[in-house]
């Protein structure tokens, strides 16, 4: 199992293209073990659904909500819900194979420019560090590891409309990459007036 | 593409237009590929390769304008700064938990999407990492 040791050393901005193989071989291991546990509790819940028959029928409203364990429920209903989830997750584990397949065509007919843009977009990723500095000299306390991967990730995407926006203002405007500051700066006048960009320096009036 | 008025020379600075670029820098910061920056760093912080990085990744030209990223940089100085603010006022006043981040991202459909993807690969990769010491020690 040397595959996930090396991808956990790439970092988390990257998410090369190994751990998807061995996600859905983990995503499978957890589905089975999540079914075997459910149904040594739907045998447990069979006995004790006919034992309280009443109360049975007042909680099945409110744990029909929770798809996960159901003591309580009647046991068709139990057993139904269960098979849904398992379809379900059968189901999303076939669509990421496929996509996953789908994207290998797609690299696999990169030209070599274009290789290397996709090479820069999985593997750039800001500095853990840095970003963690940052936010600790904002808050004053220190943040736990998991804030500062969604932080760095959210980061990324940012970037990523932000440029896209750009790349948008420039060629409407009969212009070509590189892109100047003023494509960036009418970008992000468009992302704030849409919302995107947050701003808690004046307050918006609602009705003026 | 603008040229200044008075000199006539190109308004932007690229990096290739630096007599010495294109070295490999020493220090890393983890960040990125480093492409090669200037001797002179006009700023202490190591955020400009990796922004750099991305806005070829994200599809400007190999050798971006110095002047725009450093527009995009503070805008993500200022992103961060902003999220950081709403995620202490919200929730656990005082502290920034992922909750709180996972919660004000909630309208934006690609941050969320990545924010969830990131943290459950975290946490495969934790548990294969885990299962893989565990290997070991048992052989």
């Amino acid at each position: 199992m040397a595959a996930p040791g090396e991808a956990a050393r790439d970092g988390l901005g990257a998410a090369e293209q190994d751990p998807p193989p061995a996600g859905p071989g983990a995503e499978e291991a957890a589905g089975a073990g999540g079914a075997g546990g459910a149904e040594a509790g739907e045998a447990g819940a069979g006995g004790e659904a006919r034992a309280e028959a009443a109360d049975g029928e007042g909680r099945s409203a409110g744990a029909e909500a929770a798809d996960g364990e159901e003591p309580g429920l009647q046991p068709c209903a139990a057993r139904r819900a269960r098979l849904e989830l398992k379809e379900r997750k059968e189901k999303k584990q076939k669509v990421d194979e496929d996509e996953i397949q789908k994207m290998q065509i797609l690299v696999s007919s990169f030209s070599e420019e274009q290789l290397n843009r996709y090479e820069m977009y999985r593997r750039s990723a800001f500095p853990k560090a840095a970003i963690k500095r940052l936010i600790q000299s904002i808050t004053g306390t220190s943040v736990s590891q998991n804030v500062v991967i969604a932080m760095s990730g959210i980061s990324k995407v940012f970037v990523g409309e932000v440029v896209e926006e750009a790349l948008d203002v420039c060629e409407k405007w009969g212009e070509l990459p590189p892109l100047q500051p003023k494509h960036m700066r009418e970008a992000v006048r468009r992302l704030k007036s849409r919302g995107q960009i947050p701003n808690s320096k004046y307050k918006k009036i609602i009705f003026h | 593409m603008q040229k200044c008025y008075l000199t006539g020379q190109n308004k932007y600075t690229q990096i290739k237009d630096r007599k010495d670029s294109f070295e490999e820098d020493a220090e890393d910061a983890g960040g990125g590929l480093d492409g090669g920056q200037g001797k002179r760093k006009m700023r202490q912080q190591p955020l400009p390769s990796a922004v750099r990085c991305m806005m070829y990744g994200f599809g400007d030209d190999q050798n971006p304008y110095t002047e725009s990223v450093d527009i995009l940089e503070d805008l993500v100085i200022e992103f961060i700064t902003e999220m950081t603010h709403k995620a202490m006022s919200i929730g656990r006043q005082g502290r920034v938990q992922v909750e709180d981040i996972v919660f004000l991202i909630r309208k934006d459909p690609r941050k969320f999407a990545r924010v969830k993807d990131l943290l459950t690969m975290n946490e495969e990769l934790k548990r294969a990492r885990k299962a893989f010491d565990e290997a070991n020690y048992g052989s």
